[in-house]
């Protein structure tokens, strides 16, 4: 019996020491549990070409930052390709997390393959570290009923008549009726820094970044950000046209729902709804009166994890996945993303099917992406910058005071920033 | 050779205990050790080379530097000192109920418990609906009673407390389950007598249920404290230490600090204080309510 006793703890032993092992030959991608269905086909197909296995693991959103970050900070080896959010791309170059890629790309241009604003994201002290996979745009959604019966006019698709965010309030102030548990308007990622950014940079604020990416001081509390905070406060406290307490998660169901007016959100949002009965339209992104038009933009892309034992592989399968013209296209069709591959960007803008509703929420975006894309603050800071950014909106929108927020935030950056300086 | 070995009787039982052993020292031990060795260690990204520097208290003096993390130390103090007394005085409460004879005592008893099979995430999203300022079960719950709205978790005010209910629900029955293992235990022939002295209720409690069920007791206070003071799924999936800083415990800004930032010097520093500061608490518990030795015949 003791015997038997000493075998099972030593092989208890050897299991707890020897789990992480893995076959050292396969590829270890990690990517978005979003896009393990539009990938998969195209993965399969890189390992009929190339003989190379690969294993995909997917995470949700938040699973994935967390896992890349711990996986970072142990250096460990056992992966190889990885997503990343594009404004990260500084930030996993800086530290190490990332390797560069421009020998991969020598034979060819980037510039040729990939739009403008993907090229500037991926990059980081002249150097690329992570192709973009796809690119994202903003659009403002609306419900026609509830428009028509608060007496507002449609938003409008086109340039010369794009709506205000003055008219946006004007109108939500008409929709707003608290007994019918409806509401004026709403962000779709509402409290994020990605969608929010957009408030300050229409107020001449900037990014929220001061130039080179180590320092906040007085960049995030100037006159542009303390505006849009105040406006932010306003829509949540004083006008009470948007809810508080709905996440991220929620805001979409609620348009869905029939309970807002005006949804201000990506491209993404219109599968949800195009075969729903709901009666909805699309619009451009509305702007501050007298200040600039700029939307949200960039997306996921795909970098070689420095620390991968196999990174000639990891780096074939990366730039199959993002400068492949078959992938891009695929990933238009069936995911409806945005393109940041060039033939991507050019089957948006000539197949006929983008041309009319819902689908020309597509062509829209790519219209608000190329033309209004403002980048993320580039900063290798961004994680604890966005992080601390996101909490504060939030903080205002649950009523606290803006210039305080907003100052406190700004210490907290800065004294942040301090690892990287 | 082995035959011998084993004829030693005094190995057996260490070898019982081997598993144990190794599994404490492996997972309990080495990562106190670690987290207290990398406390001492500033990691820093300048000019985009990593470097990891031995600094000593280094990381500590920033620490305490930072009003947040003195705001966090409050908002933990404050959230112990809340949330202790309710849950036991409640897992008492229902312990005492839950005694009393009837005929569908077990059915009652296995309701109650319901809450300790449900995971705590999931009960925190379902809080999280439920408590929602707008379209929330408890908002039209309380609305029957002419009571106006709550913010609920969008409050700086109240999102403590609610984070208190939420903890409470799902840990109360949990910590019943101990106190009514020790109210068995407690001889019915100690009630009968003191019923044939003429003693009333409170008295039954006073002088025979709470000195017979101090042990009890003390295991629920010191194990609830420790659970207690790593709460933080209810911070990372409904307020993220908000609004205002109003739930961001230590656990929750070590957390933070660790994941979000990657800031683990930071991390580990508040972690090592927050297990210090665990210890020293549960030490007094230990000392001032914990039986004498004498007291042990």
């Amino acid at each position: 019996m003791i015997k038997n006793f000493i075998i099972f703890n030593t092989l208890l032993i050897i299991s707890i020491f020897s789990f992480n092992a893995r076959a050292a030959e396969k590829l270890a991608l990690v990517i978005g549990t979003w896009a393990e269905g539009p990938l998969t086909p195209f993965v399969e197909k890189f390992t009929a070409d190339t003989g190379i296995e690969v294993d995909i693991q997917t995470f949700p959103f938040r699973d994935l930052l967390a896992t890349l970050e711990v996986r970072g900070n142990a250096k460990a080896d056992d992966i190889d390709a990885i997503f990343v959010d594009a404004p990260l791309v500084p930030s996993y170059a800086v530290r190490g997390m990332v390797a560069p890629m421009d020998s991969y790309f020598a034979d060819a241009s980037i510039n040729d393959i990939f739009a403008p604003a993907g090229v500037s994201a991926a990059s980081w002290n002249g150097e690329m570290y992570a192709p973009p996979l796809n690119n994202s745009g903003q659009i403002l959604y609306y419900n026609k009923d509830l428009l028509a019966k608060a007496g507002c006019a449609e938003p409008s698709a086109i340039e010369s008549e794009r709506i205000t965010w003055e008219e946006v309030v004007d109108c939500a102030k008409n929709i707003t009726d608290e007994s019918a548990g409806t509401w004026g308007m709403i962000f779709d990622q509402v409290s994020r820094y990605y969608q929010l950014q957009a408030l300050p940079e229409s107020l001449g604020g900037g990014s929220g970044v001061c130039e080179g990416g180590l320092s906040v001081k007085g960049c995030l509390t100037n006159d542009g950000w303390m505006k849009a905070a105040q406006w932010y406060y306003d829509i949540h406290n004083t006008w009470n046209i948007s809810p508080k307490g709905a996440n991220p998660d929620q805001t979409h169901e609620m348009f869905g729902a029939g309970k807002i007016g005006i949804f201000v959100g990506g491209n993404w949002n219109v599968g949800r709804w195009k075969d729903s009965d709901l009666n909805f339209g699309i619009a451009l992104h509305p702007y501050f009166e007298g200040g600039k038009v700029v939307t949200g933009c960039n997306s996921w892309h795909m970098g070689v994890w420095n620390h991968s034992k196999q990174k000639d592989a990891a780096a074939k399968l990366v730039r199959y996945l993002t400068a492949s013209p078959e992938v891009a296209l695929a990933y238009v069709d069936e995911h409806s993303s945005l393109p940041a591959h060039k033939s991507g960007i050019l089957h948006v803008s000539e197949d006929p099917k983008f041309d009319n509703f819902p689908n020309n929420a597509m062509k829209l975006a790519t219209y608000e992406s190329a033309n209004h894309c403002i980048t993320r603050g580039r900063t290798p800071a961004f994680l604890e910058f966005e992080e601390i950014v996101n909490t504060s909106f939030e903080d205002i929108r649950n009523g606290g005071d803006p210039a305080a927020v907003l100052q406190d935030a700004e210490t907290r950056i800065e004294s942040s920033m301090r690892r990287y300086k | 050779m082995s035959t011998n070995f084993f004829r030693r009787q005094w190995i057996v039982p260490y070898l019982f205990l081997a598993p144990a052993l190794i599994a404490t020292v492996a997972f309990k031990l080495y990562p106190i050790f670690i987290g207290l060795w990398e406390s001492f260690i500033y990691t820093s990204f300048g000019g985009g080379v990593e470097k990891r520097v031995f600094v000593w208290l280094e990381n500590y003096q920033y620490l305490f530097a930072d009003p947040l993390f003195w705001q966090s130390l409050k908002i933990t103090g404050i959230l112990t000192i809340l949330i202790n007394p309710i849950q036991i005085s409640l897992s008492l409460g229902l312990a005492l109920l839950l005694m009393r004879k009837s005929k569908y005592i077990r059915i009652i008893r296995s309701l109650f418990l319901l809450p300790v099979g449900v995971a705590l995430p999931i009960a925190t999203v379902v809080w999280g609906l439920m408590l929602d300022p707008y379209q929330g079960l408890v908002n039209g719950f309380i609305g029957l009673f002419g009571i106006p709205p709550q913010p609920f978790l969008v409050s700086e005010d109240q999102a403590l407390w609610s984070i208190i209910v939420i903890a409470t629900w799902k840990g109360v029955a949990f910590w019943m389950l101990f106190l009514l293992a020790g109210l068995e235990d407690i001889p019915k022939q100690l009630y009968e007598a003191s019923k044939i002295d003429g003693a009333k209720p409170f008295q039954n409690f006073r002088f025979i249920t709470l000195p017979l069920l101090k042990r009890s007791i003390l295991f629920v206070l010191v194990a609830d404290t420790a659970t207690n003071f790593v709460l933080m799924v209810p911070m990372i999936i409904l307020t993220k230490g908000g609004p205002m800083q109003s739930t961001n415990v230590l656990v929750y800004e070590a957390y933070r600090s660790g994941f979000y930032y990657q800031d683990w010097g930071r991390s580990l520093s508040i972690t090592t204080l927050l297990t210090l500061i665990s210890l020293i608490i549960i030490g007094f518990q230990l000392f001032f309510l914990g039986e004498k030795r004498d007291e042990k015949k």
